[in-house]
């Protein structure tokens, strides 16, 4: 691809019962969602360990979306709960290491939420668009 | 019972050998010959810069161990893990190796109904390979040559002994030797705690008003249990600490504090930068690993063993920017660094991670309100469904 051509490389966890769902209802009611994004569905928000989105991040993802259901609505009871336990440290991992904020997000979106989860990735995405490729991408030279 | 004594051994050869009084040695040998302790974990001096960890149930090495050791920064806090799991052990601790202690404890890797911790205030220690520079640099001496190492009251002493020249002393102020770059390790330069509040007993020079007598503060009933032991068992003398005496041993914390505060300011090379910049210091510093994963199995808080995941989804073959040990590592201390720079210590291509883990740990440890190695009861906050401020919102 052409240098000028660069597209952000977006890396999303989606919940099984919920934001994977929260996708396939933005499909079904046909609207458009950026090309950038990169779904890996999990059973659980809780299952995304914190390594995942570091390894995300060193494998070159320009941002990593955790998504899972709204507090309260776990599948699980209350697994999303330490998801949001792990974004604090995350959240202040990413920040510290020098990468922008804005290369984190998380996001609680439900099945029938299809119209958040497309404005979500066009935000996410035109947010990367602005600050540019990640730093941390294997062609990065210093 | 008040909390506060002045105390010293009995007998007079473990009094004169060790330091102030003698106090922790006593303890630790009438612990031992009354069966109150299986064995005891000390640090025997193989010279001034080197001492190895012995765990013995015999009296008579603990009163050979006796006396302070600056230049050994050794962690006793993984010996425990390995030969504590049954037997009762007593050791003396550093401040970091009680936090480190508590730390496994809270991991479960140690009982610590089975450890009795005779806590040591502490001022810091000294990295062995500086302080051979500092004997050549700044004292003029035959760094093999030196035979005793003393400090006190804001001084380093060092006494070399050669063939045919006698007995050389000489007596530097340790700031001094701070501004060139010398005398305390980095961690130590910074810590802020300076009195082990987690350990059984604390024990120290600071508010005893005789170079004869320990002031020492007793912290839990496993520690008024040995402190009687000892006495009962005619090892140790004890009186009241005078009103004074606690308030100096508070001044000097205190002031210590201060000094810690100011030397993190100072060190910190990294808060000056950008945020870009601070990726490249961060990456420029990671990017000499070489993946020993030394400062893993040295880390008095790392509980993880072979299976770890900072091991398990490292692959030096990746070629990633920053490796995935060391991101992962980081990590994973955020919560719990308790900032004793062993790591830096065991480093083979010395890079800077106590200033790297205290960039990170203490960001988020202020922001959790936490402080790891104090609270035996507060579990690892990223061990938690929910965190504290998070179930208020």
């Amino acid at each position: 691809m052409p240098e000028d051509k660069w597209e952000p490389k977006i890396l999303a966890f989606c919940c099984n019962w919920c934001s994977y769902a929260g996708a396939d209802a933005a499909g079904l009611e046909r609207r458009q969602v950026p090309p950038t994004i990169r779904v890996i569905r999990v059973m659980c928000s809780g299952r995304i360990d914190p390594a995942f989105v570091i390894l995300g991040l060193l494998e070159g993802a320009d941002a990593v979306l955790v998504t899972g259901c709204h507090i309260g609505d776990c599948h699980y009871v209350n697994a999303n709960n330490q998801t949001r336990n792990r974004y604090e440290f995350l959240k202040e991992f990413v920040d510290e290491l020098g990468l922008e904020p804005e290369r984190l997000w998380l996001r609680w979106i439900s099945a029938s939420e299809g119209l958040l989860f497309a404005e979500m990735v066009r935000e996410v995405t035109e947010k990367i668009r602005e600050i540019g490729p990640s730093p941390l991408r294997r062609d990065w030279k210093k | 019972m008040p909390r506060y004594y002045l105390a010293w051994a009995k007998d007079e050869r473990i009094r004169e050998k060790g330091a102030n009084g003698g106090f922790v040695t006593a303890t630790l040998v009438s612990a031992l010959e009354t069966g109150f302790i299986d064995a005891a974990l000390v640090v025997e001096k193989k010279s001034v810069y080197e001492g190895i960890p012995v765990l013995t149930s015999n009296p008579e090495v603990v009163k050979e161990c006796a006396g302070s050791l600056h230049g050994a920064p050794i962690n006793l806090t993984k010996y425990v893990v390995d030969y504590g799991a049954k037997k009762r052990i007593g050791l003396p601790t550093k401040p970091c190796d009680a936090r480190g202690i508590i730390e496994q404890a809270k991991r479960r890797q140690v009982n610590l109904d089975n450890i009795v911790m005779i806590g040591l205030n502490c001022g810091g220690t000294l990295h062995p390979l500086r302080m051979r520079e500092m004997a050549a640099d700044f004292f003029g001496f035959d760094p093999d040559a030196v035979v005793k190492e003393e400090i006190k009251e804001g001084k380093i002493c060092l006494v070399s002994k050669e063939e045919g020249m006698g007995e050389k002393e000489k007596w530097v102020k340790i700031d001094a030797l701070e501004q060139k770059g010398y005398g305390r390790r980095d961690a130590c330069k910074s810590c802020v705690t300076k009195i082990p509040t987690s350990a059984d007993l604390a024990c120290g020079n600071w508010g005893s008003n005789d170079t004869q007598k320990t002031f020492v503060e007793v912290l839990t009933e496993k520690g008024e249990a040995i402190l009687k032991n000892a006495i009962e068992s005619g090892y140790v003398e004890i009186e009241e600490a005078p009103g004074e005496g606690i308030e100096k041993r508070k001044q000097i914390e205190a002031g210590m504090q201060r000094l810690a505060e100011d030397w993190k300011e100072r060190m910190d090379e990294v808060s000056a930068l950008s945020r870009s910049e601070r990726l490249e210091f961060y990456v420029d510093a990671l990017k000499n690993c070489i993946g020993c994963g030394a400062c893993k199995e040295v880390c008095p808080v790392c509980a993880c063993e072979a299976g770890a995941k900072c091991l398990d989804m490292n692959d030096a073959r990746d070629s990633y920017v920053v490796s995935m040990y060391n991101m992962l590592r980081i990590f994973h201390l955020m919560d719990s660094c308790i900032g004793c720079g062993e790591c830096e210590d065991v480093c083979p291509v010395d890079i800077p991670l106590t200033l790297i883990h205290r960039r990170f740990s203490e960001r988020m440890q202020r922001h959790l309100g936490y402080t790891p190695g104090m609270d035996v009861k507060e579990r690892p906050p990223l061990y938690e469904t929910e965190l504290r401020w998070s179930a208020e919102e």
